[in-house]
Protein backbone atom coordinates (compact mmCIF):
# COMPACT_ATOMS: atom_id res chain seq x y z
CA UNK A 1 0.00 0.00 0.00
CA UNK A 2 2.81 2.35 0.95
CA UNK A 3 4.79 1.51 -2.21
CA UNK A 4 1.70 2.22 -4.30
CA UNK A 5 1.25 5.58 -2.57
CA UNK A 6 4.91 6.50 -3.15
CA UNK A 7 4.73 5.54 -6.84
CA UNK A 8 1.58 7.63 -7.22
CA UNK A 9 3.24 10.58 -5.52
CA UNK A 10 6.42 10.35 -7.58
CA UNK A 11 4.38 10.00 -10.77
CA UNK A 12 2.30 13.07 -9.88
CA UNK A 13 5.50 15.03 -9.28
CA UNK A 14 7.02 13.89 -12.58
CA UNK A 15 3.89 14.78 -14.57
CA UNK A 16 3.67 18.15 -12.81
CA UNK A 17 7.30 18.86 -13.66
CA UNK A 18 6.89 17.72 -17.26
CA UNK A 19 3.84 19.90 -17.84
CA UNK A 20 5.51 22.87 -16.13
CA UNK A 21 8.56 22.48 -18.42
CA UNK A 22 6.28 22.16 -21.43
CA UNK A 23 4.50 25.37 -20.46
CA UNK A 24 7.80 27.23 -19.95
CA UNK A 25 9.09 25.93 -23.30
CA UNK A 26 5.88 27.18 -24.94
CA UNK A 27 6.38 30.63 -23.43
CA UNK A 28 10.03 30.72 -24.60
CA UNK A 29 9.09 29.60 -28.12
CA UNK A 30 6.67 32.49 -28.60
CA UNK A 31 9.83 34.61 -29.13
CA UNK A 32 10.48 32.88 -32.40
CA UNK A 33 13.77 34.60 -33.24
CA UNK A 34 15.45 33.80 -29.93
CA UNK A 35 18.27 31.26 -29.73
CA UNK A 36 16.47 29.23 -27.09
CA UNK A 37 13.36 29.05 -29.25
CA UNK A 38 15.38 27.91 -32.28
CA UNK A 39 17.13 25.27 -30.20
CA UNK A 40 13.88 23.90 -28.77
CA UNK A 41 12.12 23.88 -32.14
CA UNK A 42 14.94 22.32 -34.14
CA UNK A 43 16.49 19.95 -31.62
CA UNK A 44 13.85 18.96 -29.09
CA UNK A 45 10.42 19.36 -30.64
CA UNK A 46 10.30 16.35 -32.95
CA UNK A 47 6.50 16.09 -33.08
CA UNK A 48 5.62 19.79 -33.18
CA UNK A 49 4.32 19.76 -29.63
CA UNK A 50 5.44 23.30 -28.84
CA UNK A 51 2.86 25.62 -30.35
CA UNK A 52 3.34 29.10 -31.72
CA UNK A 53 0.25 31.04 -30.70
CA UNK A 54 0.69 34.21 -32.77
CA UNK A 55 -2.29 33.57 -35.07
CA UNK A 56 -2.48 36.00 -38.02
CA UNK A 57 0.08 38.30 -36.39
CA UNK A 58 2.21 40.31 -36.59
CA UNK A 59 1.59 40.24 -40.37
CA UNK A 60 -1.67 38.62 -41.39
CA UNK A 61 -1.67 36.72 -44.70
CA UNK A 62 -2.99 39.26 -47.19
CA UNK A 63 -2.26 37.35 -50.39
CA UNK A 64 -3.50 34.26 -52.15
CA UNK A 65 -0.79 32.01 -53.48
CA UNK A 66 -0.84 30.40 -56.90
CA UNK A 67 1.23 27.61 -58.30
CA UNK A 68 1.72 27.67 -62.06
CA UNK A 69 3.80 25.55 -64.40
CA UNK A 70 4.70 25.30 -68.07
CA UNK A 71 6.39 22.67 -70.19
CA UNK A 72 9.27 22.67 -72.60
CA UNK A 73 8.88 20.11 -75.37
CA UNK A 74 11.40 18.01 -77.26
CA UNK A 75 11.34 20.54 -80.14
CA UNK A 76 12.39 23.21 -77.56
CA UNK A 77 9.09 25.09 -77.81
CA UNK A 78 7.54 26.27 -74.56
CA UNK A 79 3.88 25.76 -73.64
CA UNK A 80 1.36 28.02 -71.91
CA UNK A 81 1.33 28.60 -68.18
CA UNK A 82 -1.18 26.37 -66.39
CA UNK A 83 -2.39 26.82 -62.86
CA UNK A 84 -2.32 23.88 -60.50
CA UNK A 85 -5.78 23.74 -58.95
CA UNK A 86 -5.27 23.69 -55.22
CA UNK A 87 -8.12 25.55 -53.70
CA UNK A 88 -11.85 25.31 -54.07
CA UNK A 89 -14.31 28.03 -53.12
CA UNK A 90 -15.67 27.53 -49.61
CA UNK A 91 -19.22 26.31 -49.27
CA UNK A 92 -21.92 27.36 -46.83
CA UNK A 93 -21.25 24.33 -44.62
CA UNK A 94 -17.47 24.97 -44.42
CA UNK A 95 -17.93 26.21 -40.87
CA UNK A 96 -18.71 22.60 -39.92
CA UNK A 97 -17.04 20.55 -42.61
CA UNK A 98 -14.09 21.99 -44.52
CA UNK A 99 -11.65 19.43 -45.97
CA UNK A 100 -10.39 22.00 -48.53
CA UNK A 101 -8.63 23.96 -45.84
CA UNK A 102 -5.87 21.34 -45.67
CA UNK A 103 -4.64 21.84 -49.25
CA UNK A 104 -4.78 25.60 -48.82
CA UNK A 105 -2.86 25.45 -45.57
CA UNK A 106 -0.21 23.10 -47.00
CA UNK A 107 0.51 25.34 -49.96
CA UNK A 108 0.37 28.46 -47.80
CA UNK A 109 2.82 26.93 -45.27
CA UNK A 110 5.14 25.70 -48.02
CA UNK A 111 5.18 29.06 -49.81
CA UNK A 112 5.67 31.00 -46.57
CA UNK A 113 8.52 28.65 -45.64
CA UNK A 114 10.04 29.13 -49.08
CA UNK A 115 9.68 32.91 -48.92
CA UNK A 116 11.19 33.05 -45.44
CA UNK A 117 14.20 30.94 -46.46
CA UNK A 118 14.90 32.81 -49.72
CA UNK A 119 16.86 35.67 -48.08
CA UNK A 120 19.06 33.10 -46.35
CA UNK A 121 19.95 31.52 -49.69
CA UNK A 122 20.40 34.91 -51.32
CA UNK A 123 22.80 36.15 -48.65
CA UNK A 124 25.84 34.13 -49.81
CA UNK A 125 27.25 34.37 -53.34
CA UNK A 126 26.05 31.51 -55.51
CA UNK A 127 24.13 30.04 -52.60
CA UNK A 128 20.78 30.84 -54.18
CA UNK A 129 20.88 27.68 -56.28
CA UNK A 130 20.94 25.67 -53.07
CA UNK A 131 17.34 26.74 -52.60
CA UNK A 132 16.54 23.97 -55.07
CA UNK A 133 17.55 21.43 -52.43
CA UNK A 134 15.35 22.91 -49.75
CA UNK A 135 12.32 20.97 -48.63
CA UNK A 136 9.59 23.46 -49.60
CA UNK A 137 11.11 23.83 -53.08
CA UNK A 138 11.19 20.05 -53.51
CA UNK A 139 7.58 19.72 -52.35
CA UNK A 140 6.43 22.21 -54.96
CA UNK A 141 8.60 20.69 -57.69
CA UNK A 142 7.38 17.21 -56.85
CA UNK A 143 3.76 18.30 -56.94
CA UNK A 144 4.01 20.06 -60.31
CA UNK A 145 6.17 17.36 -61.89
CA UNK A 146 3.41 14.82 -61.34
CA UNK A 147 0.74 16.88 -63.06
CA UNK A 148 -0.52 15.64 -66.44
CA UNK A 149 1.89 15.92 -69.35
CA UNK A 150 2.13 14.92 -72.99
CA UNK A 151 4.77 12.44 -74.24
CA UNK A 152 6.71 15.30 -75.88
CA UNK A 153 7.26 17.05 -72.55
CA UNK A 154 10.93 17.25 -71.78
CA UNK A 155 11.14 19.55 -68.81
CA UNK A 156 8.91 21.67 -66.62
CA UNK A 157 9.25 25.08 -65.00
CA UNK A 158 7.12 26.34 -62.13
CA UNK A 159 6.23 29.76 -60.85
CA UNK A 160 4.93 30.77 -57.46
CA UNK A 161 2.79 33.86 -57.63
CA UNK A 162 0.66 35.88 -55.28
CA UNK A 163 -2.48 37.86 -55.88
CA UNK A 164 -4.53 40.26 -53.87
CA UNK A 165 -7.83 38.43 -53.52
CA UNK A 166 -11.35 39.68 -54.17
CA UNK A 167 -10.59 43.41 -54.39
CA UNK A 168 -7.61 43.86 -56.70
CA UNK A 169 -5.72 46.64 -54.98
CA UNK A 170 -2.38 45.55 -56.41
CA UNK A 171 -1.35 43.52 -59.46
CA UNK A 172 -0.47 39.85 -59.09
CA UNK A 173 3.24 39.36 -58.56
CA UNK A 174 5.55 36.43 -58.92
CA UNK A 175 7.48 35.14 -55.93
CA UNK A 176 9.73 32.57 -57.48
CA UNK A 177 10.47 31.36 -60.97
CA UNK A 178 12.21 28.02 -61.15
CA UNK A 179 14.58 26.80 -63.82
CA UNK A 180 13.33 24.10 -66.20
CA UNK A 181 13.58 20.75 -64.46
CA UNK A 182 13.75 17.51 -66.40
CA UNK A 183 10.79 15.31 -65.59
CA UNK B 1 -13.79 14.47 -7.54
CA UNK B 2 -17.12 14.68 -9.35
CA UNK B 3 -16.36 18.22 -10.54
CA UNK B 4 -12.96 17.08 -11.79
CA UNK B 5 -14.48 14.15 -13.68
CA UNK B 6 -17.20 16.36 -15.15
CA UNK B 7 -14.61 18.88 -16.31
CA UNK B 8 -12.59 16.13 -17.99
CA UNK B 9 -15.75 14.66 -19.52
CA UNK B 10 -16.57 18.01 -21.14
CA UNK B 11 -12.98 18.48 -22.35
CA UNK B 12 -12.94 14.99 -23.85
CA UNK B 13 -16.31 15.36 -25.59
CA UNK B 14 -15.52 18.72 -27.19
CA UNK B 15 -12.01 17.67 -28.20
CA UNK B 16 -13.33 14.38 -29.62
CA UNK B 17 -15.95 16.05 -31.81
CA UNK B 18 -13.33 18.40 -33.28
CA UNK B 19 -10.77 15.66 -33.82
CA UNK B 20 -13.39 13.37 -35.39
CA UNK B 21 -14.31 16.06 -37.95
CA UNK B 22 -10.68 16.90 -38.60
CA UNK B 23 -9.76 13.22 -39.07
CA UNK B 24 -12.71 12.63 -41.41
CA UNK B 25 -11.54 15.67 -43.42
CA UNK B 26 -8.09 14.11 -43.76
CA UNK B 27 -9.74 10.87 -44.91
CA UNK B 28 -11.58 12.75 -47.64
CA UNK B 29 -8.32 14.42 -48.64
CA UNK B 30 -6.19 11.27 -48.40
CA UNK B 31 -4.89 11.89 -51.94
CA UNK B 32 -2.59 14.63 -50.66
CA UNK B 33 -0.47 11.83 -49.16
CA UNK B 34 -0.34 9.84 -52.43
CA UNK B 35 2.85 9.57 -54.48
CA UNK B 36 1.66 12.49 -56.60
CA UNK B 37 0.16 14.42 -53.68
CA UNK B 38 1.33 17.61 -52.00
CA UNK B 39 2.52 15.71 -48.92
CA UNK B 40 4.01 12.72 -50.72
CA UNK B 41 6.27 10.67 -48.46
CA UNK B 42 8.82 10.58 -51.31
CA UNK B 43 9.61 14.18 -50.40
CA UNK B 44 8.47 14.49 -46.81
CA UNK B 45 10.84 11.76 -45.64
CA UNK B 46 13.78 14.12 -46.25
CA UNK B 47 12.94 15.75 -42.95
CA UNK B 48 13.52 12.46 -41.14
CA UNK B 49 16.84 11.57 -42.78
CA UNK B 50 18.62 11.51 -39.44
CA UNK B 51 16.11 9.05 -37.99
CA UNK B 52 16.39 6.57 -40.86
CA UNK B 53 18.45 4.12 -38.77
CA UNK B 54 16.15 4.24 -35.78
CA UNK B 55 14.02 1.04 -35.77
CA UNK B 56 11.06 2.78 -34.14
CA UNK B 57 11.09 5.49 -36.76
CA UNK B 58 11.50 2.87 -39.48
CA UNK B 59 8.42 1.04 -38.20
CA UNK B 60 6.44 4.27 -38.06
CA UNK B 61 7.50 5.26 -41.59
CA UNK B 62 5.90 2.06 -42.96
CA UNK B 63 2.47 3.54 -42.21
CA UNK B 64 3.12 6.77 -44.10
CA UNK B 65 1.35 6.06 -47.35
CA UNK B 66 -2.29 6.59 -48.35
CA UNK B 67 -3.33 3.09 -47.29
CA UNK B 68 -1.47 3.18 -43.97
CA UNK B 69 -2.69 6.68 -43.17
CA UNK B 70 -6.27 5.74 -44.10
CA UNK B 71 -6.02 2.88 -41.61
CA UNK B 72 -4.63 5.26 -38.98
CA UNK B 73 -7.44 7.79 -39.55
CA UNK B 74 -10.18 5.13 -39.50
CA UNK B 75 -8.70 3.66 -36.31
CA UNK B 76 -8.65 7.15 -34.79
CA UNK B 77 -12.34 7.67 -35.57
CA UNK B 78 -13.18 4.30 -33.94
CA UNK B 79 -11.11 5.20 -30.87
CA UNK B 80 -12.85 8.57 -30.59
CA UNK B 81 -16.25 6.88 -30.65
CA UNK B 82 -15.09 4.35 -28.05
CA UNK B 83 -13.69 7.17 -25.89
CA UNK B 84 -17.05 8.93 -25.92
CA UNK B 85 -18.68 5.87 -24.32
CA UNK B 86 -15.87 4.87 -21.94
CA UNK B 87 -16.25 6.21 -18.37
CA UNK B 88 -13.79 9.02 -17.61
CA UNK B 89 -10.77 7.67 -15.77
CA UNK B 90 -11.40 4.03 -16.67
CA UNK B 91 -8.68 1.79 -18.04
CA UNK B 92 -10.63 1.50 -21.31
CA UNK B 93 -10.67 5.27 -21.69
CA UNK B 94 -6.92 5.43 -21.06
CA UNK B 95 -6.29 2.71 -23.65
CA UNK B 96 -8.34 4.72 -26.15
CA UNK B 97 -6.30 7.82 -25.29
CA UNK B 98 -3.05 5.87 -25.77
CA UNK B 99 -4.23 4.70 -29.18
CA UNK B 100 -5.31 8.24 -30.07
CA UNK B 101 -1.96 9.65 -29.04
CA UNK B 102 -0.11 7.10 -31.19
CA UNK B 103 -2.26 7.85 -34.25
CA UNK B 104 -1.86 11.60 -33.79
CA UNK B 105 1.92 11.33 -33.40
CA UNK B 106 2.16 9.01 -36.42
CA UNK B 107 0.25 11.36 -38.70
CA UNK B 108 2.22 14.34 -37.39
CA UNK B 109 5.33 12.82 -39.04
CA UNK B 110 3.93 13.89 -42.40
CA UNK B 111 1.57 16.76 -41.57
CA UNK B 112 4.02 19.36 -40.31
CA UNK B 113 3.00 21.41 -43.34
CA UNK B 114 -0.74 21.96 -43.26
CA UNK B 115 -1.42 21.52 -39.57
CA UNK B 116 -2.61 24.50 -37.57
CA UNK B 117 -3.08 25.81 -34.04
CA UNK B 118 -6.17 23.68 -33.50
CA UNK B 119 -4.16 20.52 -34.22
CA UNK B 120 -1.55 21.65 -31.70
CA UNK B 121 -4.15 22.41 -29.06
CA UNK B 122 -5.73 19.00 -29.65
CA UNK B 123 -2.36 17.24 -29.37
CA UNK B 124 -1.65 19.17 -26.18
CA UNK B 125 -4.98 18.05 -24.69
CA UNK B 126 -4.49 14.40 -25.69
CA UNK B 127 -0.99 14.25 -24.18
CA UNK B 128 -2.30 15.81 -20.97
CA UNK B 129 -5.20 13.33 -20.79
CA UNK B 130 -2.81 10.46 -21.47
CA UNK B 131 -0.51 11.54 -18.65
CA UNK B 132 -3.11 12.30 -16.01
CA UNK B 133 -5.16 9.16 -16.58
CA UNK B 134 -2.16 6.82 -16.76
CA UNK B 135 -2.93 3.95 -14.33
CA UNK B 136 0.34 4.61 -12.41
CA UNK B 137 -1.08 7.88 -11.10
CA UNK B 138 -4.46 6.35 -10.19
CA UNK B 139 -6.06 9.57 -11.51
CA UNK B 140 -5.53 11.15 -8.10
CA UNK B 141 -7.16 14.58 -7.57
CA UNK B 142 -3.81 16.45 -7.50
CA UNK B 143 -2.81 14.94 -10.82
CA UNK B 144 -6.18 15.73 -12.36
CA UNK B 145 -5.97 19.32 -11.15
CA UNK B 146 -2.45 19.70 -12.59
CA UNK B 147 -3.75 18.55 -15.98
CA UNK B 148 -6.68 20.97 -15.92
CA UNK B 149 -4.44 23.86 -14.90
CA UNK B 150 -2.04 23.04 -17.71
CA UNK B 151 -4.76 22.99 -20.39
CA UNK B 152 -6.42 26.15 -19.04
CA UNK B 153 -3.17 28.10 -18.77
CA UNK B 154 -2.05 27.04 -22.26
CA UNK B 155 -5.36 28.30 -23.60
CA UNK B 156 -5.00 31.64 -21.80
CA UNK B 157 -1.40 31.89 -23.00
CA UNK B 158 -2.54 31.31 -26.58
CA UNK B 159 -5.02 34.18 -26.42
CA UNK B 160 -2.59 36.53 -24.68
CA UNK B 161 0.25 35.82 -27.12
CA UNK B 162 -2.07 36.20 -30.11
CA UNK B 163 -3.34 39.50 -28.71
CA UNK B 164 0.09 40.90 -27.87
CA UNK B 165 1.49 39.90 -31.28
CA UNK B 166 -1.38 41.84 -32.86
CA UNK B 167 -0.81 44.79 -30.54
CA UNK B 168 2.76 45.07 -31.85
CA UNK B 169 1.56 44.93 -35.44
CA UNK B 170 1.02 48.11 -37.40
CA UNK B 171 -1.63 46.56 -39.60
CA UNK B 172 -3.70 45.45 -36.61
CA UNK B 173 -3.36 48.75 -34.78
CA UNK B 174 -4.23 50.73 -37.94
CA UNK B 175 -7.29 48.55 -38.37
CA UNK B 176 -6.60 47.11 -41.82
CA UNK B 177 -5.65 43.54 -40.91
CA UNK B 178 -9.10 41.93 -40.77
CA UNK B 179 -10.25 43.45 -44.06
CA UNK B 180 -6.99 42.34 -45.70
CA UNK B 181 -7.49 38.76 -44.49
CA UNK B 182 -11.15 38.74 -45.56
CA UNK B 183 -10.03 39.93 -48.99
CA UNK B 184 -8.13 36.68 -49.63
CA UNK B 185 -9.75 33.64 -51.22
CA UNK B 186 -7.84 31.46 -48.75
CA UNK B 187 -9.38 32.80 -45.53
CA UNK B 188 -11.80 35.50 -46.64
CA UNK B 189 -15.28 35.67 -47.99
CA UNK B 190 -16.93 38.15 -50.36
CA UNK B 191 -19.92 38.89 -48.11
CA UNK B 192 -17.76 39.57 -45.05
CA UNK B 193 -15.53 41.77 -47.17
CA UNK B 194 -18.50 43.72 -48.49
CA UNK B 195 -19.49 44.48 -44.88
CA UNK B 196 -16.06 45.91 -44.10
CA UNK B 197 -15.31 47.61 -47.38
CA UNK B 198 -15.56 51.40 -47.13
CA UNK B 199 -16.22 51.20 -43.39
CA UNK B 200 -12.84 52.05 -41.80
CA UNK B 201 -14.45 52.64 -38.39
CA UNK B 202 -15.82 49.08 -38.38
CA UNK B 203 -12.42 47.68 -39.40
CA UNK B 204 -10.71 49.57 -36.61
CA UNK B 205 -13.35 48.54 -34.09
CA UNK B 206 -13.03 44.85 -35.01
CA UNK B 207 -9.21 44.90 -35.01
CA UNK B 208 -9.04 46.59 -31.60
CA UNK B 209 -11.79 44.34 -30.30
CA UNK B 210 -9.70 41.28 -31.16
CA UNK B 211 -6.48 42.84 -29.81
CA UNK B 212 -8.01 43.83 -26.47
CA UNK B 213 -10.11 40.75 -25.85
CA UNK B 214 -7.31 38.33 -26.75
CA UNK B 215 -4.70 40.20 -24.71
CA UNK B 216 -6.96 40.50 -21.67
CA UNK B 217 -8.47 37.03 -21.93
CA UNK B 218 -6.33 35.56 -19.08
CA UNK B 219 -8.08 37.99 -16.73
CA UNK B 220 -11.15 35.79 -17.05
CA UNK B 221 -9.43 33.44 -14.60
CA UNK B 222 -9.61 36.05 -11.84
CA UNK B 223 -12.50 38.37 -12.66
CA UNK B 224 -15.91 38.04 -10.96
CA UNK B 225 -18.10 35.45 -12.67
CA UNK B 226 -20.34 37.83 -14.71
CA UNK B 227 -17.30 39.59 -16.18
CA UNK B 228 -15.48 36.33 -16.81
CA UNK B 229 -18.52 35.03 -18.68
CA UNK B 230 -18.30 38.05 -21.00
CA UNK B 231 -14.81 36.91 -22.05
CA UNK B 232 -15.96 33.33 -22.59
CA UNK B 233 -18.97 34.41 -24.65
CA UNK B 234 -16.67 36.66 -26.65
CA UNK B 235 -14.28 33.68 -27.16
CA UNK B 236 -17.09 31.45 -28.40
CA UNK B 237 -18.42 34.15 -30.74
CA UNK B 238 -14.91 34.83 -32.05
CA UNK B 239 -14.27 31.15 -32.86
CA UNK B 240 -17.77 30.71 -34.28
CA UNK B 241 -17.29 33.67 -36.62
CA UNK B 242 -13.82 32.56 -37.73
CA UNK B 243 -15.38 29.17 -38.53
CA UNK B 244 -18.21 30.76 -40.53
CA UNK B 245 -16.20 33.47 -42.30
CA UNK B 246 -12.75 31.89 -42.57
CA UNK B 247 -13.60 28.19 -42.61
CA UNK B 248 -11.48 27.54 -39.50
CA UNK B 249 -13.96 24.98 -38.16
CA UNK B 250 -11.52 22.91 -36.08
CA UNK B 251 -10.44 25.90 -33.96
CA UNK B 252 -13.95 26.19 -32.54
CA UNK B 253 -13.87 22.66 -31.08
CA UNK B 254 -10.21 22.62 -30.04
CA UNK B 255 -10.42 25.90 -28.15
CA UNK B 256 -13.89 25.32 -26.72
CA UNK B 257 -12.47 22.07 -25.30
CA UNK B 258 -10.19 24.18 -23.10
CA UNK B 259 -13.03 26.30 -21.67
CA UNK B 260 -14.15 23.73 -19.07
CA UNK B 261 -10.56 23.87 -17.76
CA UNK B 262 -10.66 27.67 -17.67
CA UNK B 263 -13.99 27.55 -15.83
CA UNK B 264 -12.57 25.07 -13.31
CA UNK B 265 -9.54 27.29 -12.62
CA UNK B 266 -11.88 30.26 -12.24
CA UNK B 267 -13.94 28.43 -9.61
CA UNK B 268 -10.74 27.52 -7.77
CA UNK B 269 -9.47 31.08 -7.74
CA UNK B 270 -12.84 32.67 -6.91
Amino acid sequence: MKTEFTTELVYTGVVGLLLALWFIATVICQFRESKASNFIRHHLDTFGMIPLWTFFAPSPGKRDYHLLFRDKYTDQSVGEWQQMEITEERKLWSCIWNPQKRDKKVISDVVQNLVSTMPHYRSGEGDYRLLMFSMPYLIVLHAVSLCKRVPETESRQFMLAESCGYIKETDPAFILLSVFHQI
Amino acid sequence: MNILNNTYHEIIMLMSIGLFISTAEYLVKIKIFATDGLLSWNVMQIRWENSSKNWLAQTAFKFINPRGLSAIFVLRCILLLALAFAPVGSLNAWLCLTGLLITVLLSSLVTFYGSDGSDQMTLLIIVTLFLVFCPIGHANPTLLKIGIWFVGLQSCLSYAVAGLAKLFSNEWRRGTAIKDVFNTRTYGSPWALSLLNNRPWLNKFLCWNVILMETLFPLSLFLPFPLAVCFWIWGFTFHFLTAVIMGLNSFLWAFMATYPAIYFIHTQLA
